[in-house]
């Protein structure tokens, strides 16, 4: 029994992988799993019965979550873009365009991707209205279909690195660090790994070109003035769209959760002008948002029941013994810490990462003199995988859930394998540059690095602050405050 | 049994019901935030209640909607090991979901969140921000979607049971009929032959 | 006898990141642990572990956790009496908010009106007159503010409102970006040690003080009733003193570190500015509007506000004496 109330967090982990290959829904599967070993920790007098409670107010937080509209308005972007075929015109065009070129359609995507990954921080809207867009053309095409979702998936996954970013607010926040300058930081790695992306495609077209076929001669219609035309006219919907989601966010109109609402709405008008939108193709794009919401935000509710029980059962101070038995040194910290996260990704989705591991890194980080900008960009890169890392990704489920049937579930798993690959590779580069990871001036950062040690100049300006004048002249008239005192002592 | 079998299709028919009723606040829900970006952009005013009402409306799409989407199985699962199985396995390994997995949670968070709902009205609770909104009719979306998903969780369980002892045919069988992506494919064809006429 | 073992669970509404709010809660939980040879163990959570920040004391009321560090002014979509606890517009700096609790009354005020809500409190931390937030624009006159939109929760937003602000509460990840494209114009937060690690400083130059809303915020914990009835009278006695101890502490440590961020704001080229004499005295005249109208509907703010306007006079009098005079004084010596 005692060895039972040592080990709940691990036992809790190998529960749960059992709990998810049964094949229930995952969202009741991570619930199950919180809820049981809650009344196995309430028989073990580890936790009382009352903390459940806390359960419908942590739902009511995923309710009143507002950065989760992103969510509703991206997916629906992205449906009624793809229902009134005008996404599938531009991909299509996109297609013609790269016609002659091998990956030419893989490359659209990740370009895509990334143009998406700038507009959203949410992964499930991107890899859904990734999926729904490019996976049937990908398809068509001739693209090997581990390839296909691979792409799809690892560009969905740009969201979250490619700010703005609700991975990076979070990390921010446990950090202690500006959104500002995660955001800055994460900049140059987010394009850096949107290059290797673009980079492994093109080692694909060279090792197994069957894999990223360029069009076949006859699908290639279009030459010419005709392709001219037909380019231009396919770009005015997502230039449009682009425009109402970053443009109106970057002329200060929508805030970036609100930018996902004016491009829905304004594919919604697109649609009509071009007389593709009916009332079933509306009807459906309604419904798909509905069921995939729900589905994403009960993940999201399962997790949660997991999470109160895994805190209670102390599954936070077991990661931090884990943590607290490192051995030393900056670069050996760094390592295990991205080895350590890289495994916990298997279990673990992000928000359940950044809550219980950063706070538990960064005073060890912090101590070692690792600047936690550069921390936090670096930890977001590597927990990305946990967005990708078959079999638990949640970008896989998402991707899962709008693929055709004829994707097998294991295509999806071996098609993300080569992109967490390439994951890896990048958290090796910020760790082998650190100036990958630039933010804010230098002098303000020694300054900030003076401040915490002490040794700041004098505080220069305070003293200019204090108003000038004799003292006579800033005596205020307090008789009537002082006759109100009498009153009172009347 | 057959009375069974008519509760079940009795709480299908609500959850359809309800579940394609919610879908219509997608569109409302991305028209008000759309809209409340371009008025306050325009003519700088707004209000805080335009900002609360659209999480109220998502707290409504994806409580109100799950009970539906688990009626057409499409909450996510792991099938790598279970997608190997027959109909059968299927069915069994849904039983034993339902069971020990979906009702447990659902009427635990149902059953706690309803003092939570009653103390909100009680005290007329209302948001905290200037010009906010009252909060018990968000509060009782929780209890209601969770009732609406334990009678899903029940409708599953009959449907399965009932599959086993050969009255039903396949709960889990796909619809027949194309799929979403099929109609596109044919929508888009009839327009390019339209051009092309 | 020897007393028991008690181990509890605060949640607080804070983040660690503001970690001079946060680490209230573990000076609490740490002196308790040191008094009481480890026995009384309270362990603490970050907002959102357990129950999400502004969910506390909701938390504590149910049971759900022993005892919460939060803002009793979170809760004020629950009734505005609970402004008071924390602190109302215009209302008392740090001291007299101080005065006003162990000594004038308002202990038992609060308390009376928290039995409602099944808990009992203990001020824990002040941060001070805090700053009036971030502007993207300079604003002189009450004209000025017709239209600008501003991140600002509570009776703050309410009385900003009736100066023709446009109070928006935006999800918390999109205000950095939108106060940088002028979605919004304006956005408050704590004071300069907690407001320089946001950034918004490179956003919006103009830094308004003072934040007339929060003139002396007061954090509190608050326990649960029956669970803090069920402690030994020695555990209280503890309780009690450690609470104490962070009120004060929180308090220094915020004196210590706001003129060294601000400096280093000010490096920074943010502009200092003092909201104008109109604009504070219209803010006044709509704030006393606010208190009589929830006055006339409200018997238990009524009750509170009553006694808490007098004591305000009463402080606010003696405070324009022996240290406004001293504090002028040397403030005009360099
Ligand atoms: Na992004
Ligand atoms: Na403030």
């Amino acid at each position: 029994m005692e060895w039972v109330i040592a080990n709940m967090a691990p036992l809790m982990f190998g529960a749960l992988v059992l709990f998810l290959l049964f094949g229930y829904p995952v969202a009741f599967a991570l619930a199950a799993n919180g809820i049981l070993f809650g009344l196995i920790g309430i028989e073990l007098g580890l936790l009382q019965p009352a903390l459940f409670q806390a359960l419908p107010e942590r739902i009511f937080g995923i309710m009143a979550n507002d950065t989760l509209l992103a969510i509703p308005f991206f997916t629906f972007m992205g449906l009624i873009l793809e229902r009134s075929g005008m996404a599938e015109d531009l991909l299509d065009t996109i297609g013609q365009l790269f016609g002659p070129i091998r990956g030419g359609l893989a490359f659209a995507v990740i370009f895509v991707g990334a143009l998406l990954a700038a507009t959203t921080g949410v992964v499930a809207a991107s890899v859904i209205s990734m999926g729904l867009i490019s996976l049937p053309i990908m398809l068509r095409y001739g693209y090997d279909k581990r390839l296909a979702t691979g792409v799809i998936a690892a560009s969905g996954t740009l969201a979250q690195i490619i700010p703005p970013s609700l991975v990076l607010i979070i990390m921010a926040d446990q950090l202690g660090r500006s959104v500002g300058d995660m955001y800055e930081g994460a900049m140059v790695p987010g394009l850096v790994l949107t290059g290797l992306y673009v980079g492994y495609v093109v080692l694909i077209t060279i090792i197994k070109p069957s894999a990223a076929p360029a069009l076949p001669p006859e699908a290639r219609t279009l030459r010419g003035s005709k392709l001219l035309l037909r380019v231009l006219t396919a770009l005015v919907p997502p230039l449009v769209l682009i425009f109402l989601v970053l443009g109106t966010i970057f002329l200060g109109i929508a805030t970036p959760t609100e930018g996902g609402a004016m491009g829905a709405a304004g594919a919604l008008i697109l649609a009509v002008s071009r007389k593709r939108l009916t009332w079933q193709l509306t009807r459906q794009a309604m419904e798909t948002t509905g069921k995939l919401s729900a589905f994403v935000i009960f993940i999201l509710v399962g997790s949660t029941v997991f999470g109160l029980t895994f805190r209670a059962v102390d599954g936070d101070l077991w990661v931090e013994h884990l943590l607290l038995s490192l051995p030393g040194g900056e670069i050996g910290f760094l390592v295990v810490v991205n080895i350590m996260v890289f495994l916990l990704a298997f279990f673990l989705d992000f928000f359940e990462l950044a809550f219980i591991i950063v706070p538990l890194l960064a005073p060890v980080a912090d101590k070692l003199g690792i600047d936690l900008v550069w921390f936090g960009v670096l930890l977001a890169v590597n927990m990305q995988t946990s967005f990708m890392h078959p079999p638990f990704g949640f970008a896989l489920f998402y991707l899962r859930s709008v693929a055709p049937p004829a994707i097998k579930t294991t295509d999806i798993y071996w098609g993300a394998i080569p992109f967490v690959c390439i994951q890896l590779i990048m958290v090796a580069l910020i760790i082998t540059f650190p100036n990958l990871v630039s933010y804010g001036d230098e002098h303000q950062k020694e300054l900030q690095r003076m401040e915490r040690d002490g040794t700041a100049p004098p505080p220069a300006g305070l003293d200019t602050l204090i108003p000038q004048g004799t003292d006579d002249e800033q005596s205020s008239d307090n008789a009537d405050l002082l006759k109100g005192l009498q009153g009172d002592a009347k | 049994m057959t009375l069974l079998l008519k509760l079940s299709q009795l709480i299908d028919w609500l959850n359809e019901r309800v579940g394609k009723g919610a879908f219509w606040l997608v569109l409302i829900m991305t028209v008000i935030s759309a809209g409340n970006a371009s008025i306050r952009f325009v003519f700088d005013t707004s209000s805080n209640g335009l900002l609360e009402i659209q999480w109220y409306l998502f707290a409504a799409i994806f409580l109100l909607c799950a009970p539906y989407t688990l009626q057409k199985n499409e909450h996510v699962r792991i099938d790598v090991l279970s997608g190997k199985l027959s109909p059968r396995g299927l069915a069994v390994i849904d039983i034993i979901g339902t069971l020990f997995f979906l009702l447990p949670m659902v009427v635990a968070v149902l059953w706690l969140s309803l003092p939570l709902v009653a103390e909100s009205y009680r005290i007329q609770e209302m948001s905290a921000n200037a010009g906010g909104l009252i909060r018990w009719p968000v509060k009782i979306l929780l209890p209601i979607g969770f009732t609406l998903l334990a009678l899903q969780g029940l409708s599953e369980l009959i449907k399965r049971i009932a599959f086993l002892a050969g009255r039903i045919e396949d709960p889990n069988s796909k619809p027949k009929g194309p799929t979403p992506e099929e109609q596109l494919a044919a929508a888009i064809a009839a327009a390019k032959a339209q051009e092309a006429k | 006898q020897s007393l028991p073992n008690i181990k509890w669970r605060l949640t607080s509404s804070f983040p660690k990141s503001l970690d001079t709010i946060y680490g209230g809660a573990d000076v609490l939980a740490n002196r308790l642990r040191e008094m009481t040879g480890g026995k009384f163990d309270i362990r603490v959570f970050p907002g959102g572990e357990i129950v999400p920040g502004l969910q506390a004391l909701d938390a504590v009321q149910q049971g759900t956790v022993e005892v919460c560090h939060t803002c009793s002014y979170y809760y004020v979509g629950k009734d505005k009496t609970f402004g008071f606890g924390t602190s109302v517009p215009f209302g008392m700096n740090a001291r007299q908010q101080n005065a006003w609790i162990y000594y004038g009354g308002g202990q038992k005020l609060l308390d009376d009106f928290y039995a409602n809500y099944n808990v009992v409190s203990f001020a824990g931390g002040n941060t001070g007159t805090q700053m009036g937030g971030w502007w993207r624009k300079e604003v002189k006159t009450v004209a000025d503010l017709k239209g600008v939109k501003m991140r600002i929760a509570g009776l703050g937003g309410t009385v900003f409102a009736e100066l023709g602000v446009v109070p928006q509460q935006i999800a918390g990840g999109d205000i950095y970006p939108a106060l940088e494209k002028g979605t919004i114009d304006a956005a408050e937060w704590v004071g300069p040690y907690d407001d320089e690690k946001l950034g918004f400083y490179k956003v919006a130059k103009n830094y308004y003080y003072p934040g007339f809303w929060e003139s002396g915020p007061a954090i509190h914990f608050f326990v649960n009733k029956k669970e803090w009835d069920k402690l030994p009278k020695e555990y209280q006695a503890a309780f009690q003193a450690a609470a104490y101890e962070a009120n004060v502490t929180m308090m220094a440590e915020y004196d210590h570190k706001n003129p060294i961020a601000l400096s280093s704001l000010l490096r920074n080229g943010v502009k200092l500015q003092a909201f104008s004499d109109e604009i504070l005295n219209a803010a006044y005249q709509a704030t006393q509007q606010v208190y009589a109208d929830e006055s006339g509907k409200n018997p238990a703010f009524k009750k509170i506000y009553t006694e808490w306007e007098k004591y305000r006079k009463t402080q606010n009098a003696w405070f324009s004496v022996a240290e406004m005079r001293m504090d002028r004084f040397l403030q005009s010596r360099k």
